[in-house]
């Protein structure tokens, strides 16, 4: 078997853990469907614009976030249980690992989040569906970043699973609450500091809630640009969590533990 | 009353060493008001101050996670065979009952005293006994959502991931059908008949009422008392008689 068949035999392993998780898929399945035909619902009523055309395709979006961040909890798992040091004695190098990893992580956040896609369609009228598929790459290019700041998460807080989830929240609040996820551009700029909404601006999670709303919900034609500031917003964060977990793995190779 | 006292700081010095948790529920807390609450207020028109009304919501939620906290820590307990080492000392189950649910009490009070503090001084012009009785509110809520997640404890003896997946599906729905985040009145009748079964609708209009909230947005008080009390007698009766005659010799699969 090449090295392109291992990794993809340990993405498929690692993938298809995350849908045998039957409270995590309880989790988020509640949590993003009352999201948006709850919160998104109510709150339209207590304002004066359309917040749930404004919200549910926000939801996909932190559907997708929530997914990608389950990868650096398998990870503290495996790290945890020993389950690692099975992986380390396969014929596989240590960065196909890392990438089968991400890999996995990318495509479980791209299903869970293709299938809030479809509700969100079936509850809002798109004026463009073919623009949502043309941009499910580049979701997919986000969640492979995604997953890779909760890579190194996991490799941050090693074996102390208190510290992981600590970091976890402490990050998905970050970018959810300095994004343009929950609010639009204007109340930000009228309300908080321009560096802090320049960071709202850039945060890939802002990106692809707005590449969303504008392109496949509102119908306008896809911008080049924006979807390139997704790339390039995504793959540091990609390049880190490869970078962080792959130094835990070499770490746990020459001391035997972390 | 030594032994109850050894045992609740049995476990809270693990908690708090380093207290993790506590800090990190506190900058979330001053995360989502400062930025999430402050935000969202400017956006609704239909209330003259959302951002006190979320307050109150944001701490009432909170009460809620640390008392599904206490449930969930004692399946736990029983998941990694510290039950059965519990079960064995010399203490009687009611006092082991009253440890567990005074523990959840010591939590509530530790994470909430820096969030609660905040809340009441944005809403400000308040009387002692208006803030005394919303914090006993909240020990009261938090007491009856740790007896429900006992009472549902005896599911994770048939399998622990189904009991996870009921109690924090159930833990979402509770809180999306309620007056938490938003009042009554402004719910859809198919989700307010919904928010009529949430403990936590009555909890939180229970402690706005008690914290000066116009009345006419919030629940009838004489039945949020009622719904709470019964909830809490009812629940923690539930555990109390799980712990004592069920609890004996089982484990979690």
């Amino acid at each position: 078997m090449t090295e392109l068949g291992r990794v993809l035999q340990v993405a498929r392993t690692d993938f298809s853990y995350f849908f045998r998780t039957k409270w995590l898929m309880a989790v988020l399945l509640s949590l993003n469907l009352s999201d948006m035909l709850v919160v998104g619902l109510v709150y339209s009523g207590l304002m004066r614009f359309n917040y749930f055309q404004f919200f549910v395709p926000a939801v996909v979006v932190m559907g997708l976030f929530v997914a990608s961040l389950d990868t650096g909890r398998r990870i503290w798992l495996a790290l945890r249980e020993g389950v690692i040091q099975y992986y380390l004695s396969l014929p596989i190098s240590t960065q196909g690992l890392v990438f089968a990893y991400l890999l996995a992580g990318g495509l479980s956040a791209m299903v869970y989040s293709g299938s809030l896609l479809l509700v969100a369609l079936v509850v809002l009228p798109a004026h463009a569906v073919w623009n949502a598929l043309v941009l499910l790459p580049f979701l997919f290019i986000l969640a492979m970043g995604l997953a890779g700041i909760a890579a190194a998460l996991a490799a941050l807080a090693s074996t102390h699973g208190e510290f992981f989830f600590a970091y976890q929240q402490i990050v998905q609040v970050f970018l959810l609450t300095f994004s343009t996820v929950y609010y639009p551009k204007y109340v930000m700029e009228k309300y908080l500091p321009a560096a802090l909404v320049t960071v709202a601006q850039a945060n890939p999670l802002s990106i692809a809630a707005e590449a969303l709303r504008d392109f496949a919900f509102a119908g306008h034609p896809i911008q080049v640009s924006i979807m390139a500031n997704m790339i390039l917003t995504s793959i540091p964060f990609a390049l880190l969590g490869a970078f962080a977990y792959s130094r835990a793995l070499h770490e746990l190779q020459v001391k035997g533990k972390l | 009353m030594s032994n109850i006292t050894r045992l609740i700081w049995f476990d809270l010095k693990q908690e708090l060493n380093p207290p993790v948790w506590i800090v990190m529920e506190w900058v979330v807390f001053a995360l989502q008001l400062s930025i999430y609450g402050a935000l969202i207020s400017q956006l609704v028109t239909s209330m003259s101050d959302y951002l006190q009304f979320y307050a109150v919501g944001f701490v009432v939620m909170m009460t809620f996670e640390i008392g599904s906290h206490t449930g969930r820590h004692f399946v736990e307990n029983a998941h990694e065979g510290r039950l059965p080492y519990l079960l064995s000392l010399p203490i009687p189950r009611w006092k082991l009952f009253f440890a567990i649910a005074l523990q959840g009490g010591v939590e509530l009070a530790l994470l909430l005293v820096v969030p609660l503090s905040v809340t009441l001084v944005l809403i400000g012009n308040l009387t002692a006994v208006s803030a005394t009785a919303a914090v006993a509110t909240l020990f009261w809520l938090g007491f009856g959502v740790a007896g429900l997640m006992l009472a549902l404890s005896f599911i994770a003896f048939r399998s622990t991931d189904i009991y996870t997946a009921i109690v924090t599906a159930l833990s979402t729905l509770i809180i999306r059908f309620s007056t938490v985040l938003y009042p009554l009145i402004f719910l859809p009748p198919s989700y307010a008949s919904g928010a009529k079964f949430s403990p936590l609708t009555y909890g939180a209009d229970l402690v706005r009422l008690l914290l000066g909230f116009d009345p006419s947005m919030l629940l009838d008080p004489r039945m949020a008392a009622v719904v709470l009390t019964a909830l809490a007698v009812s629940t923690l009766g539930l555990g109390m008689l799980l712990l004592q005659r069920l609890v004996e010799g089982v484990k979690t699969a």
